[in-house]
C-alpha cells in the first residue's frame, strides 16, 4: 500500500460534503424542471417525463463502466491499489444504476408498449450487461489474494466494457420497439424540444454529480478497507 | 524461440493429452449429442427441424462443451502441476494463452463436427449452402474459445469456479453466439449474403478477442 494512495484517500473527505450538497440541490432543480417545467409530450402525455430519470441512469451505466474499464487498465499499468478502489467503487455503483435504469425502463414500457418487458435487443443487452457486472462482482468476491483479486477483475473490467458500446448501438443494429437515439445521433442535432433537451441535461448533470458523490464515499471507504485488510 | 512457434508447441502438447487423456473431448461431444436428443424430445420434432431453433441449440450446446472442454484442460495443468513450469518458461504465459486456443479450437472443431452430423441426420435438416454452412461452423469454432479461456484464467483456482465460469464467459459470448446461430440459419435457408455476413462478425470477434486475450491474458496468470 503506497503512501500516495492513503494521502489521496484522506483528500476526498474534504470534496465530498461540497459534492453532495451540489448533487442535492441539482437533483432538486431538475426534478422540478422534470416535473412542472418541461412541456407535456404530444403523443405519450405525462408519462414521458420518466425520461428524465431512465435516460440519466443509463448514461450513469455507461460512464459507470467506462471508469471501471480505464481504473482497470490503470491498475495493470501501474499496480496503484487507486485504481482497483476506484474500480470496485465504479463497478457497484454502476450495477446499482443499471439495476434501477431496468426498473425505470420497465416502468415505462408498460403504458406505452403495454408489457413490463419485451424481448427487444436494448432491453436484453442492458440485462446482459447488468449480469456481466455481477459476474465482475462475484469474481471479487471469490477471490482472497489481493493483488490477484485486483489484476483477476481487471482483466474481465477490460473485456466486458465491450459490451457498452454493444447495448448503445443494439437499436441500430436490429430491429427494436425501443426508440432510437435522440440526443447522440449519428448527423444531426438533438430531435427534442428546446425545453425538454435543457431539462434532460441538467438531469444529465445532476445525476453525475449523485454518481461522483457516491464514487467519492466509496473510494474513500475501499481505501480504508484496503489499509485494514491488507497491511495488517 | 518466436511467440508463434511456442504457441504452436503448447498447442501439440495440449493435443497428445487431449489424445492419451481424452475425457475433455469425451465430454464434450457426449454432452453436445445428449443436447441434440433431447433437443426433439422437448420441443417436438416439428419445432426442432426449424432453421433458427436447429441453429440456437446448437451453438448453445457448443458454448457448454467449450466450457467443459477448457475446464478440464486446465484442470489436468493443475492436477499434474504443470502450470508452474509451462508460466515460468520465457514467453510461457503467451504460449499458454494461444496454446490453449488453438487447439481447444481444433477439439472443438471435431466436437462440432460429431454434434453437426447428429443434427443433420436425426433433425433430417436440409442444407440449402454446404459450403457457407461450413465457413460460419469454422469462424464460430474459432470465435468461442478465446473468451472462455480467459475467463477459465481468471477463476483458476478459486472456489465455486464451476459455477462463476458460465457465469462470466455466457454473458461475453452473447454476441458470438447470436451471429452463429444467424449465420447458420441463414447458411441452412439458403440467405448466402447473410451467413457471410454473420461470418465475417464472427471472424472479427475471433480476432479482437485473440489480441485482447494476448495483450492482458498473460498479467491474469499467476
Amino acid at each position: 500500500m503506497t503512501e500516495t494512495t492513503i494521502s489521496r484517500g484522506n483528500a476526498l473527505p474534504r470534496i465530498r460534503p461540497w459534492l453532495g450538497i451540489a448533487a442535492a440541490a441539482s437533483f432538486v432543480v431538475a426534478s422540478v424542471m422534470a416535473l412542472f417545467w418541461a412541456p407535456t409530450d404530444a403523443v405519450q402525455g405525462n408519462v414521458y417525463r420518466i425520461l428524465y430519470v431512465h435516460v440519466p441512469l443509463a448514461w450513469l451505466a455507461y460512464l459507470a463502466f467506462v471508469v471501471v474499464f480505464l481504473a482497470s487498465v490503470g491498475w495493470l499499468w501501474t499496480k496503484n491499489p487507486l485504481f482497483d478502489a476506484i474500480a470496485v467503487s465504479s463497478a457497484e455503483i454502476g450495477v446499482l444504476f443499471t439495476g434501477l435504469f431496468l426498473v425505470a425502463g420497465s416502468i415505462w414500457a408498460k403504458p406505452t408498449w403495454g408489457v413490463w418487458w419485451t424481448w427487444e435487443p436494448r432491453l436484453v443487452t442492458t440485462a446482459i450487461m447488468f449480469v456481466m457486472y455481477v459476474g465482475y462482482l462475484l469474481l471479487r468476491g471469490l477471490s482472497t489474494d489481493f493483488s490477484r483479486r485486483a489484476t483477476r477483475a481487471a482483466v474481465f473490467g477490460i473485456i466486458a466494457v465491450i459490451d457498452v458500446p454493444i447495448v448503445h448501438l443494439s437499436v441500430l443494429w436490429a430491429n427494436s420497439l425501443h426508440q432510437l437515439p435522440t440526443v447522440l445521433r449519428a448527423g444531426g442535432s438533438p430531435a427534442l424540444d428546446s425545453a425538454m433537451l435543457l431539462t434532460l441535461m441538467v438531469s444529465l448533470g445532476a445525476y453525475t454529480l449523485i454518481y461522483a458523490y457516491f464514487m467519492t464515499s466509496r473510494v474513500s471507504l475501499e481505501l480504508a478497507r484496503q489499509v485494514r485488510l491488507w497491511t495488517t | 524461440m518466436i511467440t508463434s512457434h511456442r504457441i504452436a508447441l503448447v498447442a501439440g502438447r495440449e493435443l497428445r493429452a487431449e489424445r492419451r487423456q481424452p475425457d475433455g473431448v469425451v465430454a464434450a461431444v457426449t454432452f453436445i449429442a445428449v443436447l441434440v436428443l433431447l433437443e426433439s424430445l422437448v420441443v417436438g420434432p416439428q419445432i426442432a427441424r426449424e432453421a433458427d431453433v436447429a441453429a440456437a441449440l446448437f451453438w448453445l450446446a457448443l458454448a457448454f462443451a467449450t466450457i467443459l472442454a477448457t475446464m478440464r484442460s486446465f484442470d489436468r495443468e493443475l492436477e499434474d502441476d504443470a502450470l508452474e513450469g509451462l508460466v515460468a518458461l520465457p514467453g510461457g504465459r503467451d504460449a499458454l494463452f494461444g496454446g490453449k486456443v488453438l487447439s481447444l479450437a481444433i477439439v472443438l472443431l471435431l466436437v462440432a463436427t460429431v454434434g453437426g452430423i447428429l443434427s443433420i441426420v436425426l433433425l433430417d435438416l436440409r442444407i440449402a449452402l454446404p459450403m457457407h454452412l461450413l465457413v460460419v461452423v469454422l469462424l464460430g469454432v474459432l470465435a468461442l474459445p478465446p473468451i472462455v479461456v480467459v475467463d477459465v484464467v481468471l477463476a483458476l483456482r478459486l472456489r465455486a469456479r464451476a459455477a462463476l465460469v458460465p457465469i462470466l464467459a455466457l454473458p461475453v459470448l452473447v454476441p458470438q453466439l447470436v451471429a452463429a446461430t444467424r449465420g447458420t440459419s441463414a447458411a441452412l435457408q439458403g440467405d448466402a449474403v447473410g451467413a457471410l455476413s454473420w461470418a465475417g462478425l464472427l471472424f472479427a470477434f475471433a480476432v479482437v478477442y485473440t489480441v485482447i486475450g494476448l495483450t492482458i491474458v498473460p498479467a491474469a496468470i499467476e
